[in-house]
């Protein structure tokens, strides 16, 4: 468990003194593919803040002739609507990232409290939490994702639910793993033996040595989380119209595809250089931060 | 042999946990089955609205009303489609071949072009083949296959002016025209995932040609070939069943959405139309196949490392 030591103490020395974060900073920078990654998360988090800047029309207002061809007035064209197709591209950034990042943040809310607690106090709770996350996943994500979602009815909010809870179970599983190994160690008997409470030793002691792995997570699942939203907005179970949403856009292209094939291969673009970007981050962070969880 | 014992004891735990999961969820839809089926309040008077409940059997205790459900699963009755009156089970048997059909193509396919293609990418020592398999297998998992779809379907129509027959054939009628249709829909599958799989090979391969014992049979005269597939990838294909197996996740979700996109009726397709259409028992059974095939897959998958390795031997 050497190496899981090391990558604990990476994770607190990145959270805690402001040198160690440069040195991080500088072991991304050697990293091409991750630096490639942070640039395009970054562009696209711009888009995203800059959005009224950069779109010159309304995103829902219908200004000109439908299905216009990209060049000319409207850069990326106009949609089925006569809407303004870079508009729409650029106000779905919004979008995207919103349900993204909420979404992976329900996760990592409930399936690492879920896994931190089923790691610290082992036992019966332990068994109940972690099979109750095997069951969820016995079902396909985007399967369980649909079914919630037809529970709880289409809607922004809602699919931002249904990711957070399908994507749970991984969190649980990877906030455990490490904190199993933590607990044991000398200095959180010894704050228990100074009399430090356990949520205080649970929030002060233990999660900071499980963030790494988390953060990985985190990071890796965005690119997931957004990819499941545009598939749930194609089906008709996201984002509801008029909502600028790029699976939504996607969706609505397919009548008019064979006629007018950009506003069907623009989204689909914006969607793919969003997700490989936050791929690309997540596996250079992931080489960075915890080796042991290389893939390939 | 006990081992098997415990993990089908665990497939079946497994199965009534999503059993579970699926009976709460469509439990807490607002409204009762009377209200979607009557069509809202006050088509019914409270006596004519309790009578409906009390022969839908709504009226019992939870616990009662699922072990009722979950009985009648057991004996081959997974009730009657709100909509077509038609009983589910009948439904199922008739959409699963379809889906069947779309995903075997499309697990032969990632498998049969992905592991090849590994294989030759580790024999290379061209940083260039390294690089490229690289970006390939993480363009694998960027690109949503319901964009590669409906790329391909642009690119089928501009490209060589042709489409596929929007009915679906069978494939024991007309079996040319069906391959024709599955084409496209299994492409759209397997691309994604075989260029995962072919990073994943290559990796995996790579590992494995660097052991000593790889050296051995070079050394005592074997040939490449056999060292490569007897030697090297009996050994580098644990990983790679592995991921085939995770994969098996995101390729029975793929198929909802390439079903929608292609019009094949399938299992997807009946998931969907009935969400669409607030058709729960169809939803209810749908969602329990696609469990049930998924985790026989794992099952299957922890089979096949027992198999292939027989150092692997479970407690």
């Amino acid at each position: 468990m050497a190496e899981g030591h090391a990558g604990a103490r990476t994770a607190v020395s990145w959270l805690g003194a402001r040198g160690s974060r440069v040195r991080w900073w500088r072991a991304l920078r050697r990293t091409p593919p991750a630096m490639i990654g942070a640039a395009v998360v970054g562009a696209v988090a711009i888009v995203a803040a800059a959005a009224p800047l950069l779109a010159w029309n309304n995103p829902v207002a219908q200004i000109a002739k439908p299905l216009l061809a990209p060049g000319g007035p409207y850069l990326a064209g106009t949609d089925q609507l006569g809407r303004d197709e870079l508009s729409r591209l650029v106000f779905g950034t919004r979008v995207s990232l919103y349900v993204g990042v909420l979404a992976v943040l329900v996760a990592l809310a409930l399936g690492g409290t879920a896994g931190l607690l089923a790691g610290f106090y082992g036992g019966w709770l332990d068994n109940v939490t972690m099979r109750a996350m095997d069951v969820l996943f016995a079902l396909p994500a985007l399967v369980l994702a649909i079914a919630i979602t037809a529970v709880l009815g289409p809607s922004l909010t809602n699919v931002m639910l249904a990711i957070g809870i399908v994507y749970a179970p991984t969190f649980a599983r990877v906030a455990r793993g490490p904190t199993l190994t933590v607990a044991q160690l000398p200095y959180i008997e010894a704050a228990r033996a100074v009399g430090v409470s356990t949520p205080a030793i649970m929030l002060r002691h233990v999660v900071p040595n499980i963030s790494a792995p988390l953060l990985v997570q985190t990071t890796v699942s965005l690119s997931t989380a957004i990819l499941t939203e545009a598939a749930l907005s194609f089906l008709g179970l996201g984002t509801q119209p008029p909502t600028p949403s790029w699976g939504l856009m996607l969706s609505d292209a397919r009548q008019y595809m064979l006629i007018d094939p950009w506003i069907a291969v623009l989204p689909g673009c914006a969607i793919a250089i969003t997700v490989l970007g936050f791929n690309l981050l997540g596996d250079g962070l992931r080489d960075l931060l915890d080796p042991r969880l290389r893939l390939f | 042999m006990r081992y098997l014992l415990r993990r089908g004891l665990w497939t079946v735990v497994a199965l009534l946990g999503v059993s579970v999961v699926i009976f709460l969820l469509v439990h807490f839809i607002p409204g009762t089955i009377v209200d979607i089926l009557g069509g809202g309040e006050g088509q019914l008077s409270p006596e004519q609205r309790t009578a409906v409940m009390h022969e839908f059997g709504l009226d019992r205790p939870l616990p009662v009303q699922y072990a009722y459900w979950l009985g009648s699963m057991a004996r081959g009755n997974f009730g009657w489609s709100f909509r077509s009156g038609q009983p589910v089970g009948q439904l199922l048997v008739s959409r699963l071949p379809i889906t069947i059909e779309l995903a075997v193509l499309s697990v032969a396919g990632v498998a049969g072009v992905g592991i090849p293609l590994g294989i030759l990418a580790s024999v290379s020592g061209s940083l260039r083949v390294k690089t490229a398999v690289q970006v390939i297998g993480l363009l694998g998992l960027s690109l949503p296959n319901f964009w590669i779809a409906v790329l391909l379907i642009i690119a089928a129509s501009y490209l060589f002016h042709w489409l596929p027959a929007l009915i679906y054939v069978p494939p024991w009628t007309q079996p040319w025209v069906d391959l024709q249709q599955m084409f496209l829909p299994v492409l759209s599958l397997a691309l994604g995932l075989a260029a995962v799989v072919v990073r994943m090979t290559r990796s995996s391969m790579l590992e494995v040609l660097g052991q000593e014992y790889v050296k051995v049979a070079q050394a005592k005269g074997v040939t490449r070939a056999g060292v490569l597939l007897r030697h090297a990838l009996r050994n580098a294909l644990i990983p790679i069943i592995t991921v085939l197996g995770l994969q098996m996740g995101y390729l029975l979700g793929g198929v909802v959405i390439t079903e929608q996109i292609f019009g094949l009726p399938g299992l997807g397709w009946m998931l969907l139309n009935g969400v669409y259409q607030r058709d729960y028992p169809v939803v209810q059974a749908t969602v329990m196949l696609f469990a049930l095939t998924f985790i026989v897959v794992n099952l299957a998958v922890d089979l096949a490392y027992t198999y292939l390795d027989p150092r692997i031997r479970y407690q």
